[in-house]
């Protein structure tokens, strides 16, 4: 069995990484008790996340090891949260490293503010994938030139690397194991040629291995953020300001029972600090309950700002809605001409799409709400700092992170040690969605720390996690098309959203925010004259990653409108998209004509009451078609019945991944659909608990079939790609069920769920 | 003090008697393998069971546990070899893991009172945000 470790092969590599770079082919190569070969996974997967990455590409994030008792270790600094990113890497390193999937295991790096990298952007893997394969093969082919050096034999093809063993073929007689050769390949020089396997003889590439970090999540021993403890720790709790934007008055007196009260100050998510707002309260007590009973009673003078406008639902959606038809908005595609500015181009575009357009066939605005997170884990982050007086020493911190990397770099502002005094350990994450890169919780367990001096973690109550999240965006989207003969002829597309990377202050003042329009371009339909365009809306609710960011927002709206295109010319729904695939994307079309297919015998003999829609969706190069089937028991509720997916993600790692990924997407989109909005009423956010904010539970889950596309392209994400196209889907069966067109999200809003 | 029964192993525990017996076993005992999820018994992570009963544990007052023998999910067996454990390994059923301990002693106690199939999966209806259910159906199909 592939093992899981968190225990380091040697105490020196970390080092060695801090401190020294990679040579000119990306490696460092080393001697630490056997052959350590590092290297640098790339270190995001969206170059809008340019920012996140805080280290140098120079310096090695993660390392093999191969000890001379044989031992064979990989070890990366990205995060585990589920969608099987550990199981992934080392599948592919042992593959070109010609070792069996048992013989080797696996840990999370120790990172300190080089040993690192952010998860995010549906990459784990799948951007990983050369870099691994190619390291791999390196370390392979160290250990094939030490054995050179002992034979004197320096023809390669005399030489075979398998199941851990380098065997001479002259005489096969004669062979070593890796670890016998491990000290020597240290010193040996890598050679030119790596020899990478030929996908074609790929033996673990491609299969459902077993997941590495499956069984310590079957018997409890799983180590996640919130099971860390340390001697003499203490426990804290976070209280935040009710109402968004305010902040404290003054720091509250210590309750009776409680260790201390500590004033936490706010950072915007890259850790640089919001100047004067502390908008919480941290209460320390003996252990996590305590700790939340205290601030739960504990009585605050809060500072509110001046207005709630622009953080209460409804005056938000009303100022949305005028803004969306009012204001200016910047052309996201088609690309200007050189012979015109941005700001030329787009009154020229317009016209020109008005002119064919003349009055629309379909004039719809679609709407999503903000939606909140809600992992399972609520965030937490335990700290240790060592003090020499008033002066600390050293810190170590223990989070569910995606981005080891920005915790190391935030700990080092605060605390103002240098790099080298700081660690941070990635701990396996009880769900990410994109809510984990975020270091709000981080920051706040690091002043906690500083002022009480012991170990400490802090909790956030679930009350805290729904209420003081940095939400997925609301957006409006209008779209209008025209249809002549079955064809579009025109299309027009506006959305309006808040930026998430704005709010980060990275973005040009004037620019689109790409991730608000993920879904909405590169489309592969053939639109005639068309037209996107974003529209920057100016709110306070904190927004950040969701999971699939933009593409669920905007597939909702492009394939609900494909949908009603379809239905106002007569045209069954794929029938009407095959008609605008034409030659534009060949991977598009054999998702959807595979999806066609597998769902094609229910959809012929659907019972009375039942109805299906399809829907069909790509997110960060993967390609997903949902068809779903649906009925409806009772006006406020809905049953699916069946979901089927197909998917093509390129050359897939682990088939299994896939299948779960898609599974979880899919119910991660239904949560969203049905009942998902995170609300606000004078700023205070009303959902606080999953009591008021219905999720689907296990009874409820219907049939899901996934089925894969087999292909060599360079593999694509599959995190996050399962989620956008399920609720366009769901909204095109409803439409089909009982003629009424859902535009706006979720399809059930304000519904509850009871106790177990 | 307040005597407890965990695993099969006696404690003596010094904390307020309206403590969540979550709490006792997770900041006291250090079995963190029982997790807090909602704090309001909606969500069933932190499910373990109390005299063979599943129970939330997160709103079950800790003196209410005096005299009766308590199972967290690292007592259900030393070694993965529960029929759970083994079906849940089998159908690589946890994505990030954090539902699974309450979801297993869940399954665990429904099949302790004799339950099959569906029936198992209705006193089961825990929330999983990663979508593993498709999975548990399965692995719970051919206990």
């Amino acid at each position: 069995m592939t093992t899981y470790t968190s225990v380091p092969p040697t105490a020196e590599i970390n080092a060695t990484l801090a401190t020294h770079k990679l040579n000119r082919r990306g490696f460092l190569k080393f001697s630490a008790n056997g052959l350590a070969l590092a290297f640098a996974l790339p270190l995001i997967g969206r170059t809008d996340e340019a920012n996140a990455a805080l280290s140098s590409q120079d310096l090695a994030n993660s390392y093999i090891h191969v000890s001379p008792n044989g031992t064979i270790t990989l070890a990366f600094g990205g995060a585990e949260m589920g969608q099987g990113s550990m199981s992934g890497l080392a599948q592919i390193m042992a593959e070109e490293l010609m070792v069996d999937w048992t013989q080797i295991s696996v840990m999370q790096a120790l990172a300190n503010t080089v040993v690192s990298y952010t998860t995010g952007g549906s990459s784990a893997v799948s951007r990983r994938y050369t870099t691994l394969r190619t390291a791999g093969a390196a370390a392979r082919e160290l250990l094939v030139a030490a054995a050179m050096q002992e034979t004197g034999d320096s023809n390669r093809d005399n030489f075979k690397a398998d199941n851990a063993k380098i065997i001479y073929l002259p005489d096969t007689q004669i062979w070593w194991e890796y670890g016998e050769l491990a000290s020597a390949a240290a010193g040996m020089t890598l050679p030119n040629d790596l020899r990478l396997t030929n996908p074609a003889n790929f033996r673990l590439i491609g299969k459902p291995l077993p997941r590495v970090d499956i069984p310590a999540k079957v018997d409890g021993s799983a180590k996640f953020g919130i099971d860390i403890f340390l001697p003499g720790m203490v426990f804290a709790a976070i209280k935040h300001c009710p109402t968004i934007g305010g902040t404290l008055t003054s720091t509250p007196v210590k309750p009776a029972g409680a260790l201390a009260v500590v004033a936490c100050t706010a950072s915007n998510t890259r850790g640089n600090v919001i100047a004067g707002s502390k908008n919480a309260v941290a209460v320390v007590a003996s252990n996590s309950w305590l700790a939340f009973k205290l601030a739960k009673r504990l009585s605050v003078n809060w500072t509110l700002p001046a207005t709630t406008a622009d953080v209460d639902s409804t005056q938000l959606l009303a100022y949305a809605q005028a803004k969306l038809v009012s204001s200016a908005a910047l052309v996201a595609e088609p690309l200007p001409p050189t012979t015109f500015t941005p700001q030329s181009f787009a009154p020229v575009l317009e016209a020109d799409v008005a002119n064919t357009m003349g009055v629309p066939t379909i004039d719809a605005t679609y709407t999503a709400p903000y939606l909140a997170h809600a992992t399972m884990e609520v965030l937490n982050c335990t700290v240790n700092i060592m003090y020499a007086g008033d002066t600390p020493v050293s810190c170590e911190i223990w989070a569910p992170t995606q981005s080891a990397t920005t915790v190391a770099t935030n700990a080092a502002l605060l605390t103002l040690l240098p790099a080298t005094a700081i660690t941070v350990h990635t701990t396996f994450l009880g769900g990410g969605l994109g809510r984990k890169i975020e270091q709000d919780y981080i920051w706040q367990a690091i002043q906690v720390a500083m002022a009480v001096r012991k170990p400490v973690k802090l909790t956030w109550m679930r009350e805290e996690d729904f209420s003081h999240d940095q939400y997925r965006p609301m957006a409006l989207t209008r779209v209008r098309a025209k249809l002549a003969g079955g064809k579009i002829q025109a299309w027009s597309y506006r959305t309006l959203s808040q930026s998430i990377t704005a709010q980060r202050g990275r973005l040009t003042a004037g620019s689109v925010d790409s991730q608000a329009v993920e879904g909405a371009v590169h489309l592969p339909y053939t639109l005639g004259k068309y037209l996107v365009e974003w529209v920057p809306l100016d709110a306070g609710i904190p927004v950040g990653y969701w999971r699939s960011v933009g593409a669920s927002i905007n597939s909702f709206a492009v394939e609900s409108m494909m949908d009603e295109l379809a239905t106002a010319a007569g045209i069954d729904p794929f029938t009407f998209r095959y008609n605008h695939l034409g030659n534009g994307d060949p991977r598009a079309m054999a998702v959807l004509q595979a999806a066609d297919l597998l769902s094609s015998s229910w959809r012929k003999q659907l019972p009375a009451g039942h109805a299906w829609g399809v829907a069909i969706a790509q997110a960060f190069g993967t390609w997903v078609c949902e068809v779903v089937e649906i009925s409806q028991p009772s006006a406020s509720s809905l049953r699916v019945h069946r979901v089927d997916c197909v998917v093509d993600c390129g050359t897939v790692i682990n088939p299994g991944s896939v299948e779960a990924q898609m599974q979880g997407g899919i119910l991660h989109a239904l949560n969203a659909t049905l009942w998902g909005e995170a609300t606000f009423k004078a700023g205070v956010a009303t959902k606080l608990n999953f009591n008021n904010s219905r999720v689907m539970r296990l009874g409820e889950m219907p049939a899901v079939r996934v089925q894969i596309m087999p292909s060599t392209n360079a593999p694509s994400g599959i995190g996050e790609p399962g989620v956008p196209p399920l609720a366009p889907a769901l909204a095109n069966a409803y439409a089909r069920l009982g003629g009424i067109r859902i535009r706006k999200l979720p399809f059930f809003p304000n519904a509850t769920m009871g106790g177990l | 003090m307040i005597s407890l029964n965990v695993n099969g192993n006696n404690y003596n525990v010094d904390v307020d008697p309206a403590t969540p017996l979550l709490w006792v076993l997770r900041d006291v005992l250090g079995l963190t393998g029982t997790k807090y999820g909602c704090g309001i018994e909606v969500c069933g992570a932190c499910t373990v069971m109390i005299d063979g009963q599943r129970e939330p544990s997160c709103v079950f007052d800790v003196s209410s546990a005096i005299g009766k023998k308590v199972v967290t999910i690292e007592g259900l067996s030393a070694d993965r070899s529960h029929p759970v454990q083994k079906a849940w390994i089998k159908h690589q059923v946890p994505q990030c893991g954090y539902c699974q301990s309450g979801m297993i002693m869940a399954c665990a106690a429904a099949m302790k009172a004799g339950h099959f199939g569906n029936e198992i999966l209705s006193e089961m209806n825990h929330i999983c945000i990663c979508g593993t259910y498709s999975r548990i159906k399965d692995a719970v199909g051919e206990l």
